[in-house]
């Protein structure tokens, strides 16, 4: 059962990638030529500091969720699918996690393979059949398996950077020539600061865009792994449809958490560039033209 | 994790391409001489069943490709008297059991209706072979994964637990004997369904 790879989304893949690089190499190029090290020594610090929440992500992830890791004994039905689709993804069993809301959701977290864990909520169990749920598993086991979280982590690495110079640069640097540093070093922290600003806009649209590119991959993933592209459709149509009826209460305080989500909470007007996911229309488009190759094939 | 692996990875692509990959079945016929050592070296009764778990397609060119292994392991029944049956599990899995007391016709019928799977296109819904036995203190089954081309193997007892040191008996005394796969995290259980003694049921 072979489909045709999507050397198309794969290039686009790899261009949004490309141009990120690209992007990263002229900033650290100009920071360095205008501020020195100062203040990109206090920059990295901020992005270590993002790279020790990665390394600890699968456990903030879930408590930040307020998910509870579950045994086999409470849902063997759930560990019983996530183990078989994991054995079909060629994936070691990762850990199975529940969060008790009613807004039908599921997450992957985890920055390798063997910390993995796969969250669903309770609503989502109640609101999806089996095979839908299946579906919806498979595509947060072919996020594990894409390594996501290590990708999208090291993508926005040097724009957290940016981020934290727009945001603390002028006070940081402000501060460091009033107290006679060289000469021109104010205008240095000017041009520092717009260009981080302008860093950070264009990689925050490039990142967006990845992450859009990474949720088809991983519906394709989910449609390798259980061979029912159909099912995940569907699945992606019910849950699109029950997040307009839940209470916003809820929603508010799970938005951070949207890149992760199979669904962003969020929806419509923000605009496509900003949205982390694919539009749930092109999703299920995409699904059945997978469904169409596999009839034929 | 290789360059290759690697750039799949990059690109999101390894999911699908793994998920996808064909299964290769040549290491089942390792089970041949599995079969006397369980019996004379660690005392462990065939029970003369084997079995092939796949998930299904929802497509005509999949249902065709059951109804050929049917068509065969039928013609086969003839020759080798192996008798089997096609049924489903609670997961909406698949299981073509086969019944058989010679383990080389066991075997490779087995190895024929893997065979078709992968002819026609869908060896990547191949998820494993079982092969039973028992002793007396319970059933223990041998695993065949075909997404790694290894075995490992599964000593379940009452409330879904497992004998680790049965398994771990038994997987010292195959080793050599049988490709076992290394990484326990891969050794997956097959539960069988409320009410079911094995794995297919």
């Amino acid at each position: 059962m072979n489909w045709q790879a999507d050397w198309g989304l794969r290039l686009r893949m790899f261009v949004t990638m490309f141009l990120l690089f690209a992007l990263y190499i002229v900033f650290a190029a100009v920071i360095t030529t205008y501020v020195g090290g100062g203040l990109l020594v206090f920059g990295l610090l901020f992005g270590g500091f993002s790279l020790v929440q990665y390394y600890f992500s699968d456990t903030l992830t879930l408590r930040s969720m307020g998910a509870k890791t579950v045994s086999a004994d409470e849902y063997p039905q759930l560990h019983a699918s996530i183990e078989r689709l994991s054995q079909q993804a060629d994936l070691p069993k990762p850990k199975v996690a529940v969060v008790d809301s009613n807004t039908p959701n599921a997450f992957a977290t985890g920055r390798n393979q063997k910390n993995a864990a796969v969250c669903v909520t309770t609503g989502i169990m109640n609101t999806l059949e089996q095979d839908e749920l299946d579906g919806v598993l498979a595509h947060e086991l072919a996020h594990v398996k894409n390594r996501d979280m290590m990708v999208m982590t090291i993508a926005s690495f040097l724009s957290t950077i940016a981020f934290m110079m727009v945001r603390w640069g002028a006070f940081f640097g402000g501060g460091h020539s009033r107290g006679g540093g060289r000469q021109g070093g104010g205008g240095g922290i000017v041009v520092a600061i717009l260009v981080s600003l302008v860093v950070w806009i264009i990689s925050y649209l490039l990142i967006r865009a990845l992450s859009r590119y990474r949720e088809y991959a991983a519906d394709r993933g989910a449609a390798a792994i259980t061979g029912n592209p159909s099912a995940l459709a569907s699945a992606l149509l019910k849950i699109s449809g029950e997040m307009d009826k839940v209470p916003k209460d809820d929603l508010r305080e799970e938005a951070e958490m949207n890149a992760f989500f199979i669904i962003p909470i969020k929806s419509g007007v923000v605009g496509r560039l900003f949205s982390t996911h694919p539009p749930t229309e092109k999703r299920v488009e995409q699904l059945r033209d997978l469904e169409r190759e596999m009839q034929s094939f | 994790m290789g360059l290759l692996d690697g750039l799949r990875a990059i690109l999101g692509s390894r999911a699908e391409t793994d998920a996808g990959r064909d299964a290769d079945p040549d290491d089942l016929f390792g089970m041949s001489t599995a079969y006397l050592t369980m019996q004379a070296d660690l005392g462990y009764e065939s029970l003369d069943v084997g079995a092939l778990c796949f998930s299904g397609v929802d497509s005509a060119a999949f249902r065709d490709a059951v109804d050929e292994v049917e068509a065969i392991l039928e013609a086969g029944r003839e020759e080798t008297g192996t008798a089997f049956s096609v049924t489903s599990d609670d997961h909406g899995y698949h299981w073509v059991v086969l019944a058989d007391d010679d383990p080389e016709d066991l075997i490779t019928s087995m190895h024929f209706a893997a065979d078709t799977f992968i002819e026609h296109g869908y060896g990547s819904r191949l998820l494993a072979a079982v092969f039973a036995y028992e002793n007396r203190d319970g059933p223990a089954y041998w695993i065949y994964s075909f997404r790694r081309g290894r075995f490992y193997p599964f000593v379940p007892r009452s409330g879904r637990e497992r004998d680790s040191s049965a398994e771990f008996t038994l997987e010292s005394a195959l080793d050599g004997e049988l490709e076992i796969e290394r990484e326990k995290e891969y050794w997956y259980p097959l539960w069988p369904s409320e009410g079911g003694t094995h794995p297919w049921e």
